[in-house]
């Protein structure tokens, strides 16, 4: 078999590189590990409820008439129409340093606004002047890494403000430990302040089925449970990919969604030797009645905290680093009502190879898994209000579980810590999409796929 | 193709890419980016979808050409001559 183009992994970006080539031509090919789509964005069946896993909330928020934003350049050049994907905006989140500070932000930046310079009354116009900065910057533009927090520092002269505007970006797409590239800082900073936050109406099980209903529309084929196990290439330049089945498929052009070590070891590199941190994520999820939902905040979306003097995003050197995270609301946003229960998530930093050192004991795997929830929730209590009593089922997952799942190394879901831009590896018809290529988030993720694709295969054809 | 069925069949395309795109005010002797708000990814759509309906092959060289309703129906009357 052989086809013209060829892309491994159906997630996010995955989908919608398949999707921007089946709308010219359908000789396209999407190839699945697992028996479902979606990647990091996933869900499964217990007892009869559809759990969702990875999305908290989409970032990049936009109105319909802002024709230039992010979110609707997605939906133009996908052939997508809002009206179709009905999309419900967040209450408010916060970034909540417990005993220290606290700052909400929405979709409207002036409560964000209002709440650092009303809170950091000096830092006015040092904000004003970061503001400008991010503003005028361009972030697409080629140039060498510049840190984050010697640029904030620059003007914001407090670690505590510097930290908290960090937190949520960071633990939203950054890959680096505790300080980022300033065009990755603008882009996040754009994403989830300026612009804000939203989920669809429904389950990512219905986004996901509408992107694959729209990709076989267009005439596009998928297979599922269809491993790569090997990419053969000649003179850099590949030729065909060998599924675990045996099959052999040609192909002109191969995009790989799965990352960058990883797609290097189909490719039969040896990756064993780099030694660059990846960050590894533990996530729990508990479900409570919904009788239950009026004793816990109900106008928060998402709370972004860190309860340690400095915030650290950076691996932990025990399993899971509880002094910060992320507690999510699924069911706390605009126009959403859930009916019979609802969904808390909770996430911290977590170091794979503490995880993996439990991997031979499947009793101890499991106590520590039973044990870290149980401390998530003893922690994120303090800031939401007991809820314990009232879970009636709850699931932890480890970066062993995001790595099986998602096939991201070390379970790391923001990837290799350099990325490449240009979605170039070397091979001259081979191109990176989705996470590696560097544009992070749902939106982000599907917008890389959308840009490799017309840069490299549709403007080649 | 006459030139003003290619001029109807760009603004097709274009209506199709932005269902609000306002062609009564449009200058045919204009830019389309500035009087459409049509970005580069806009142009790719265009230059895909004459390849999808009439197997056109426009080299990227030649993307210029394709800057004014006018430049576009000049451009492309001889490429669409027996279609």
């Amino acid at each position: 078999m052989s086809v013209p183009l060829l892309i491994i992994g159906s997630g996010l970006s995955g989908l919608a590189a398949a999707i921007r080539y089946a709308r010219f031509s359908p000789d396209v090919l999407l190839l699945e590990k697992h028996a479902r789509i979606g990647g990091l964005n996933s869900f499964f069946h217990r007892n009869g409820a559809l759990i969702e896993t990875g999305l908290h909330a989409i970032t990049n928020y936009a109105e319909p008439k802002d024709k230039k934003a992010p979110l609707n350049q997605l939906f133009r050049q996908l052939k997508l129409n809002r009206k179709d994907l009905p999309l419900q905006e967040q209450i408010q989140s916060e970034i909540c340093f417990p005993n220290r500070e606290s700052l909400l932000f929405s979709n409207d930046f002036n409560l964000f606004y209002s709440q650092v310079v009303s809170k950091f009354p000096r830092l006015t116009a040092a904000f004003d002047q970061v503001l400008a900065a991010i503003k005028a910057y361009d972030p697409f533009r080629a140039r060498p890494f510049i840190s984050t927090r010697s640029f904030l520092s620059d003007s914001i002269r407090d670690p505590l403000l510097i930290d908290m505007i960090l937190c949520p970006l960071m633990y939203y797409g950054s890959c680096s430990e505790n300080d980022m590239d300033l065009g990755q800082f603008v882009i996040m900073f754009r994403a989830i302040f300026l612009e804000g936050m939203f989920r669809p109406r429904g389950t990512i099980k219905d986004l996901l089925d509408f992107l694959l209903n729209h990709y076989t529309a267009f005439g596009g084929k998928i297979r599922l449970n269809s491993p790569v196990v090997k990419i053969c290439h000649k003179d850099k330049k590949v030729s065909a990919v060998e599924l675990a089945s045996g099959e052999v498929i040609e192909c002109d052009h191969l995009l790989s969604t799965i990352g960058y070590r990883e797609t290097l070891r189909l490719l039969g590199q040896d990756t064993s030797h780099e030694s660059l941190t990846r960050l590894g994520f533990i996530e729990s999820i508990f479900r409570l009645p919904v009788s239950c939902r009026q004793e816990l905040p109900l106008d928060r979306t998402i709370i972004f905290y860190n309860q340690a003097d400095r915030f650290r995003y950076e691996r932990p050197h025990r399993h899971v680093d509880f002094n910060s995270g992320v507690i999510c609301f699924p069911s706390n946003f605009h126009g959403i009502r859930p009916e019979g229960y609802f969904e808390i998530r909770s996430t911290h930093l977590a170091d794979y190879h503490s995880w993996k050192s439990l991997q031979s004991s499947p009793l101890l795997y499991g106590e520590k898994k039973r044990e870290s929830s149980r401390r998530s929730v003893e922690t994120i209590e303090k800031i939401t209000g007991n809820f314990r009593n009232n879970i009636v089922y709850e699931d932890t997952f480890t970066p062993l579980t995001v790595e099986r799942f998602t096939a991201k190394l070390e379970g790391a879901i923001y990837g290799h810590p350099r990325k490449f831009k240009d979605g170039l590896i070397g091979y001259g018809n081979l191109f990176l999409a989705g996470t590696d290529q560097g544009y992070l988030g749902i939106v982000g993720s599907m917008l890389s796929g959308i840009s490799m694709v017309n840069r490299h295969i549709l403007s080649a054809l | 193709m006459t030139r003003n069925d290619i001029k109807e069949l760009i603004m097709e395309i274009i209506a199709d890419i932005d269902e609000d795109a306002d062609f009564d005010s449009l200058k045919p002797d204009q830019p389309l980016r500035d009087q459409l708000d049509l970005d580069s990814m806009d142009f790719l759509d265009i230059v895909m979808e004459l390849r999808k309906r009439h197997k056109l092959q426009i080299p990227e060289e030649d993307y210029p050409q394709l800057a004014s309703l006018d430049s576009c129906v000049n451009y492309l009357e001889p490429l669409l001559k027996d279609a």
